[in-house]
């Protein structure tokens, strides 16, 4: 019997993961609504602490990257290695341990964030304790991957998985060079690095974690689920490759763009936007697959809700890397920095890119995980519809602010004084944020139609049992 | 199948898309004949609205004072939004039509000339939200339009262009793509401009 279950793809933990990465969507999305109230009502923290944006903040940026992002791409990253190597996954236990750490890491995490805790850098605000626990799990994280490609049965080692290998590798580099502080106790630390050498290293973590987590991640995710939901093989799996070596070698400089203007080296700031501009080329040379991939299956679309949110996801992908290295230009940076069209682009990435191409994901995952149809095509159809609705009026309302905010923050009049009070340009910004409230609310309603419509499709089932197919001698190791 | 199409038909496309999308489909318009007759004067809409509304109201930013500029620089501002656009439509017709090679859609350049332009038109025609260059009332007018725009692109590419509904949906995402794209890179080269000092001054 344990030598059958052995034979089993780990499915289970699967499912876990992909539970609890719905969950923390919707707290954390949740949490992004109301701090976006809070900038059109500030008294509704009712001069609680841990409910002022300070402290809610990172709760929604850590909440969306760590629970909702990483957890789908534990998932899916578990998933697709097992059916890329046809073998199960290895040492499953410490599989389920990486699923459970992680997410007690994310919740506790939330809570010390909740009550003051925070280095300030961002994306990596949790304090020491947390910064240890998680480069272990992550590592463990490493171990099932790899480990898992290492007893492969098929000598290549799919696209994805290089992906997903980056992914693993770069962010365990990034979290320890930038966590390494100084504890002076359980709730403080001092970062290693002083001065400028601290803001350097912090985009050089912040930027990367974008690039190998956020863009990264999720690509390893297009190239196994797109094909798969398509039907189709990869329009060009040579252009893939080339992609991924060219993304990996541009992205790791592309950090400084975050500081132009500021007292790092200028050649420093030259390089990174030389680089973010170089960068457009892979990223695109993905979205050009990913595009001639789907062109194909088009039939797909009269019964797969999936595929709609895949297609999107890609255009949304295409705007996201495509504003990214234009806002990298000095002369457009210098207007943009600091205004709401930072926050702008950041929300078409993570929702338009990230939640798009997650949503489409689980909508194909799940019923296969559950082995039944998905409980309502209709509400598939309507989340979608809801989720593309409320990405378009978030960036709108953000581009219209940003623009607003760059523009009268550095206008001077005839005699070179600024022409604007600070807070009074800010005080205007009422009603884009207003529409951002209401944009983030449309999006939020979508997520929790998608939970109820992926909790109905698990209710109450098992996962399918799937044992690795027989390998193409082909392309077996020993070939 | 007649040749031409009248400028009237395309007009109606904005309240009654799909009689004007099947009329479309049966024709194989001019596309210089298109651009010339109805194209070119909805894209003069835009840039003309927003030089007097910025001539007369100023720039109402959220400020408590309008930007107000000299009549130079908005004849340069309008100049250059005119060409922005000019240079979107034929981009987006031609790129159009070479997305349709790979959609199964109709390669006629005239109908593609045509069907942007219907997308399109809703925006030209709220750009009369310009009059009043106040940049909240432009962006809850605008919204709208928008909305209304892509209805038209979702809806119109499989009637007009001749190709499957789902075929159609895959080819408007991706000439959603190329046009958020489009806009993203009129928002960075005005700002580019504004640095560089061509529109309102800036301490940079």
């Amino acid at each position: 019997m344990q030598a059958v279950e052995n034979k089993i793809y780990q499915d289970k933990i699967v499912i876990r993961l992909i539970q609890f990465s719905v969950i923390w969507a919707v707290i954390a999305i949740s949490v992004g609504v109301y701090i976006a109230a809070e900038l059109v009502w500030p008294t509704i923290d009712f001069g609680q602490f841990w409910l002022s944006y300070g402290r809610l903040r990172p709760v929604h940026t850590n909440g969306v990257i760590f629970g909702f992002g990483v957890s789908a791409l534990m998932a899916t990253g578990f998933y697709s290695v097992q059916r890329t190597s046809h073998v199960t996954l290895f040492a499953p236990r410490l599989a389920w341990f990486v699923c459970y750490a992680w997410q007690l890491i994310v919740l506790l995490g939330a809570l010390s964030l909740l009550a003051g805790w925070n280095t300030t850098k961002e994306y990596a605000e949790l304090e020491w304790p947390f910064d240890i626990a998680i480069a272990i799990v992550w590592i463990c994280f490493g171990v099932v991957f790899f480990g898992t490609i290492a007893k492969r049965k098929i000598k290549p080692i799919y696209i994805s998985n290089w992906f997903y290998g980056a992914l693993i590798i770069v962010i365990a580099m990034l979290h320890v060079v930038n966590s390494l502080a100084l504890p002076v106790s359980i709730d403080k630390s001092y970062s290693a690095y002083a001065g400028a050498q601290d803001a350097v290293v912090q985009w050089w973590y912040g930027h990367n974690a974008v690039g190998f987590l956020l863009t990264g991640g999720f690509l390893g995710m297009v190239y196994y689920f797109l094909p798969k939901i398509a039907g189709r093989a990869i329009w060009s799996y040579r252009l893939s490759v080339v992609a991924f070596w060219a993304f990996v070698y541009a992205y790791i400089w592309a950090g400084p763009h975050h500081l132009h203007y500021n007292a790092i080296p200028e050649w420093v700031q030259s390089l990174g936007v030389v680089m973010s501009v170089i960068l457009l080329a892979p990223s695109w040379a993905t979205l050009v697959n990913g595009v001639m991939t789907v062109s194909t299956a088009w039939e797909k679309l009269r019964t797969d809700p999936a595929l709609k949110f895949i297609v999107l996801s890609l255009a949304f992908y295409g705007l996201a890397t495509f504003e990214g290295p234009m806002m990298a230009i000095r002369s457009v940076n210098v207007v943009s920095h600091f205004t709401d069209w930072t926050i702008g682009h950041v929300h078409s990435g993570a929702l338009g890119w990230n939640a798009m191409i997650t949503y489409g994901t689980f909508y194909f995952l799940v019923p296969r995980l559950a082995g039944r149809e998905l409980h309502s095509t209709r509400l598939a159809n309507l989340h979608f519809w809801l989720a593309f609705a409320g990405t378009m009026l978030y960036i709108i309302a953000m581009w219209a602010a940003g623009v607003s905010q760059g523009l009268l923050w550095l206008s001077i009049d005839s005699i070179g004084e600024l022409s604007f009070d600070f807070k009074d340009i800010m005080a205007s910004m009422t009603p884009y944020y207003l529409l951002r409230l209401i944009a983030g609310l449309v999006f939020l309603l979508g997520t929790v139609l998608m939970a109820y419509n992926l909790f109905m499709t698990l209710k109450g089932q098992r996962a399918v049992k799937v044992t690795p197919p027989a390998v193409d001698p082909a392309y077996g190791v020993n070939a | 199948m007649s040749s031409n199409i009248s400028s009237l038909t395309l007009f109606r496309s904005l309240y009654q898309p799909q009689q004007a999308f099947a009329e479309l489909a049966r024709a194989e318009p001019s596309s210089l004949r298109i651009f010339l007759s109805y194209s070119l004067w909805l894209l003069l809409l835009p840039p003309v609205f927003s030089l007097i509304g910025a001539a007369n109201f100023g720039w109402r930013l959220g400020a408590d004072q309008p930007l107000f500029m000299t009549t130079n620089t908005l004849l340069i501002i309008s100049a250059g939004y005119f060409v922005a656009l000019l240079f979107g439509l034929f981009s987006t017709a031609i790129i159009s039509r070479w997305m349709a090679k790979t959609y199964g859609a109709s390669v006629s350049l005239g109908r593609h000339m045509a069907l942007i332009t219907m997308v399109g038109q809703p925006l030209a025609i709220a750009s009369a939200a310009h009059l009043f260059p106040d940049v909240l009332v432009n962006v809850l007018v605008l919204i709208p339009a928008t909305i209304w725009g892509m209805y038209l692109l979702y809806s119109g590419i499989p009637v007009a262009l001749e190709t499957p509904p789902e075929r159609g949906m895959l080819m408007a995402s991706a000439l959603m793509a190329w046009l958020l794209v489009a806009v993203v890179s009129l928002l960075g080269i005005s700002m580019s401009l504004w640095v560089l000092g061509v529109g309102p001054l800036l301490g940079v």
